[in-house]
């Protein structure tokens, strides 16, 4: 390469990122101190038939984030032998209807240039079309249609449960599957948090013979009371809302909850060991149960600081096994929001096997530091500092907005959550924190799952912190 | 469609983007700079309204300027400069400094260049630039980050893709086949050997070398003050001048003879395939625009409307996805659009089938193979040419949604020597017809010279049924059209004709001795 003259492309720069200064003033404000986190305004409206609909306006010339948020994953599959059967059904909906063909609607899509997917989790199912706002209208149509109508025959269907054994395959190579089987297996006994989203091997095998239970599905969860449109972009609240009614007014009630089972307290230490055919460096998970997310709740938020207090890059924990003892490749965990009570998950990959008990005994330790005794509130301050602009930087395209507010939607149904989860953020001290860890982190409730090569050493009885009267029994 | 398995890592790959479509009649001109310091090429894209602010600076040090037997030498000095102490301060307090601002430095080396990028809020500009100029220009070299970063690359190798996932084992596998003794033959990430032999003083080395202004393009976006540029050129104008030429002349691809097959013998429930071979043109190319448009139809990344995918999945369910491509793409889990940073002068044709069930793995290859024998024979009709070139005008418009991804593409333009990428796109394509296309796809796509990966069970049953190359009937367990079952009884005999199968136990891969 010759040595170039510097180009300064300021024409065509303004042109390209043409975030307008109410946008970027709005987007500061989130990193500030004051005022409410999210810094866009929310506009919603609920259709008669019980369709809730958001507009998000958003500087984004000529483009629009569509989403369909579905309030159904893998927590509503309560009848045994249909793990996996939220996710099957999120392919299904690419499959027709009578006025669109699978080939038709994927022409539709094409035709817009649009970046479109679906993916399915615990709590929910969400459908996304993110193209051109000019054509607002066309997602509407195409996106109503199949919600109302959908139309597949048992062939289709067959085939796309191969899909999904295809799915699993492909993910099917990574240690992470089977270990998050086995964790979530152990530490659940009667929550459909049981199985994960994709479900058990041998459930999806099954599939392909329940053509009949699929449509039941349809009919039961995909009704407008259970779902959210999402619109984030250059759109107009008022006109989108004429045209949500237009294009979804008529579509029928007729939600029925499915009957989940709330789960016991764990009353044992639960552990379990996989054996991986190639050889690895071991491998270890950790939960711990957690309460439901609840964003008027203080200790939701005091959770995900105890996140960022042991595992962020910035925390002790982090430092002593990645940076100074270098015995992990990597430490990652937090509470995992959801909308029954759930776990507070560690992942980490160890050097070598030896290594696996003192690595223990190191999160051990550092939890029980958090329990003892409080944090510095200056540390704390930091951690909430991170966050502010976390949050902030995060908010750079309708797309990113969306993905945000979607999972708040899953949660809560309501976009308001996000404020109100962040105003409590202000209010968690250090005596929160100290609460948290006693009440979260205790013996009895936690479940560990290691994965190596060789067989794994028994996971060896870690001495628990003492912690002080009344603070649990950890 | 899929299933989300990862709790913890949430949405932060998704933050699928967004951009305005801009003219492009209106985005070709740039301007010249004034008082930047001499050999430094910068590149800005400055928007005042917005309150973040992107910094990347791209040395032309990648993994084809490791040095013979230290495999692995540019991606560690890259680690030990950007994920490492400085002589200021230990790797533990530079995380303390980035954490409240919620900023980071990352590194990413791929085969010919090495990308130190970040973003911040502009409230935190000063102090981030600070940090950044202290990790560029005072690295620490201290003993302790070079184990540490050191381990993180063998574990690359012996972890994640020898053992923890089978399609970057493959993609990784199929892009060293290709390349065979060509400066792109290993790994950025090196090999097992290569690492071992490295050493503090090698790195420490390589970095004086490599790391100058001469390798450099420092781009800056988003919202910062005037004079930022100057500023920035002034910092780095501290690093030595550096010697010699900026880039390094690559000999050509090897010429691909024959079909040769490497089977990576693990064990796996399901078998991953990947074929390819070279192809003489990147994106500075006139042809590459055409042969953009029949890439797309025959099997765009992630998407549903590829031939590929509607015939091999949509049809007859054999996987859960199958696509195709002209240039090394780079995609982090979970996204559609192709990643910037990872420019190259040297591409290739390739094939990603994801993994089917064993018994089908015969019959999915020529499925594949198929499908591009048509797209060869065939080419595209009109309406489906137009359909498509619509869809890439929009869609790639697509691909450079946030401040970092634009200036991460507008920086590879210049790497190439072009006009911004997006723009291009739109320019080559408004201006195309059905028959250049056709003509691009006789002259650069075929089947009877390529190279393929399988990652496989039993290699020895999987390589003596390729060799046999009897026919591979399929069946259904559902009914399938008149169509289907007429294609199937010409696929399942397709000759494959391997010349050449090679198993490799997967613990000899990147070993590199």
């Amino acid at each position: 390469m010759s040595l170039r003259i510097a180009l300064v492309l300021s024409i065509l720069a303004v042109l390209l990122f043409p975030v307008a200064p109410v946008a970027a003033e709005k987007a500061d404000q989130a990193a500030s101190d004051a005022g409410k986190i999210f810094p866009f305004d929310v506009h919603q409206a609920k259709l008669e038939n019980g369709l809730s609909v958001v507009v998000i306006p958003y500087d984004s010339p000529g483009i629009v984030a569509y989403f369909t948020v579905v309030r159904t994953g893998s927590r509503e599959e309560v009848e045994s032998g249909h793990s996996g059967f939220a996710h099957f059904f999120e392919h299904m909906m690419f499959r027709g209807t009578d006025r669109y063909s699978s080939e038709e609607y994927n022409d539709v899509l094409k035709r817009l240039g649009a970046d479109s997917n679906a993916f399915t989790t615990d709590d929910y199912t969400n459908y996304y079309i993110i193209g051109p706002s000019a054509e607002l209208e066309t997602m509407m149509d195409i996106e109503s249609d199949r919600f109302k109508n959908l139309e597949y025959t048992e062939n289709a269907f067959r085939t796309e449960a191969l899909a999904v054994l295809g799915e699993y395959n492909k993910n099917a190579s990574s240690p992470f599957l089977p270990m998050w089987e086995k964790l979530r297996d152990l530490a659940f006994q009667k929550h459909t948090y049981k199985h994960t989203t994709m479900g058990f091997l041998d459930d999806i095998k099954a599939m392909p013979g329940y053509y009949d239970y699929s449509l039941s599905f349809f009919d039961r969860f995909y009704r407008p009371e259970n779902v959210v449109l999402l619109i984030v972009g250059d759109v107009e609240p008022e006109a989108t809302f004429k045209m949500a009614k237009k294009h979804y007014a008529d579509w029928k009630r007729g939600y029925k909850p499915a009957d989940i089972p709330t789960e016991s307290e764990q009353k044992t230490r639960q552990t379990g060991d996989i054996d991986w055919p190639t050889p690895i460096r071991p491998h270890m998970m950790l939960g711990w149960h957690i309460p439901a997310f609840d964003p008027s709740s203080k200790d939701t938020a005091a959770l995900q600081l105890v996140g960022q207090l042991l595992f962020s890059e910035s925390a002790p924990l982090y430092q002593e096994l990645v940076v100074d003892k270098q015995w992990v490749d990597f430490v990652s965990g937090g509470p995992d929001d959801h909308r029954d009570p759930y776990l507070f998950f560690v992942f980490t990959r160890v050097k070598s096997e030896d290594l696996v008990p003192k690595v223990q005994q190191t999160i051990a330790e550092h939890i029980g530091k958090l329990q003892k005794s409080a944090v510095e509130a200056e540390r704390l301050e930091r951690i909430k500092k991170h966050l502010r602009y976390d949050f902030a930087l995060d908010l750079d395209s309708p797309g990113a907005v969306a993905f945000t507010v979607a999972e708040f939607l899953s949660l809560t149904g309501d976009p308001g959550a996000i404020n109100e989860l962040y105003a409590q953020y202000p209010e968690v001290g250090p005596k929160d924190i100290q609460r948290v860890a006693r009440e979260v982190f205790q013996e009895p409730r936690r479940t560990v799952v290691t994965l190596s090569h060789k067989p794994a050493p028994q996971v060896p009885e870690v001495s628990s912190p003492e912690v002080p009267a009344g603070g649990g029994e950890r | 469609m899929r299933a989300r398995l990862q709790p913890v890592l949430v949405l932060t790959a998704l933050l699928v983007l967004l951009v305005a479509s801009v003219p492009a009649a209106q985005a070709q001109e740039g301007e010249m700079a004034g008082d930047m310091a001499a050999s430094i090429d910068l590149v800005t894209l400055p928007s005042s309204g917005s309150p973040l602010v992107a910094v990347r600076l791209v040395f032309n040090a990648g993994s084809i300027y490791d040095p013979e037997g230290k495999e692995g030498l540019a991606a560690l000095t890259g680690l030990m400069v950007g994920e490492a102490g400085t002589a200021e301060r230990s790797y533990k307090e530079l995380i303390d400094a980035l954490y409240p601002i919620a900023a980071s430095i990352s590194v990413n080396t791929d085969r010919e260049v090495t990308v130190i990028s970040g973003e911040t809020h502009r409230d935190n500009l000063e102090e981030y630039l600070g940090l950044l100029a202290e990790v560029l220009l005072k690295p620490g070299f201290q003993e302790s980050d070079f184990t540490r970063n050191k381990e993180q690359l063998l574990s690359y190798l012996t972890t994640t893709l020898r053992a923890s996932n089978d399609e970057l084992l493959g993609l990784e596998a199929l892009q060293q086949k290709i390349f065979d003794g060509h400066p792109y033959g290993h790994s950025p990430a090196g090999t097992v050997q290569g690492l071992a032999d490295i050493t503090l003083d090698d790195v420490k080395a390589f970095y004086r070398k490599n790391f100058t202004q001469k390798r450099l393009t420092v781009g800056v976006a988003g919202g910062y003050p005037e004079g930022f540029e100057k500023k920035v050129t002034g910092i780095f104008a501290k690093l030595p001048e550096g010697a010699g030429p900026s880039r390094r002349e690559l000999p050509k691809a090897p010429e691909v003879e024959g079909r040769s097959f490497t089977l990576i013998d693990k064990d796996t429930d399901s078998v991953g395939i990947h074929f390819g071979y070279p192809l003489s043109l990147d994106r500075s190319d006139a042809d590459y625009y055409p042969l953009m448009v029949a890439n797309s139809f025959l099997g765009e990344h992630r998407t549903f409307h590829g031939r590929l995918m509607q015939q091999l999945r949509g049809q007859r369910g054999l996987n859960y996805g199958d696509y195709s491509y002209i240039e090394y793409w780079e995609s982090p889990p979970f996204t559609s659009n192709p990643s910037p940073g990872v420019p190259r002068q040297q591409q290739y044709f390739s094939v990603w089938i994801r993994p089917v069930v064993p018994n089908t793995a015969h019959f999915a290859l020529r499925n594949a193979l198929w499908e591009v024998d048509r797209l060869v024979e065939k080419g595209l009709t009109k309406e489906e040419f137009e359909l498509t070139r619509d869809f890439l005008v929009n869609y790639s418009k697509l691909w450079a949604q946030t401040l970092s991804d634009r200036l991460g593409f507008l920086m590879d333009s210049e790497y190439y020597g072009m006009p911004y990428y997006i723009d291009e796109i739109d320019r080559r394509l408004a201006a195309m017809s059905v028959e250049e296309v056709n003509r691009a796809v006789k002259k650069h796509i075929q089947t009877a010279r390529y190279d393929a990966v399988f990652v496989t069970d039993d290699a020895e049953a999987m390589k003596e049924a390729l060799q046999a190359d009897e026919p591979s009937p399929i069946t259904y367990e559902s009914e399938k059209t008149e169509d289907i079952l007429e294609a199937d009884k010409t696929i399942q005999k397709l000759p494959v004709r391997p010349t050449a199968i090679e198993i490799v136990p997967v613990e000899r891969m990147f070993e590199g001795d």
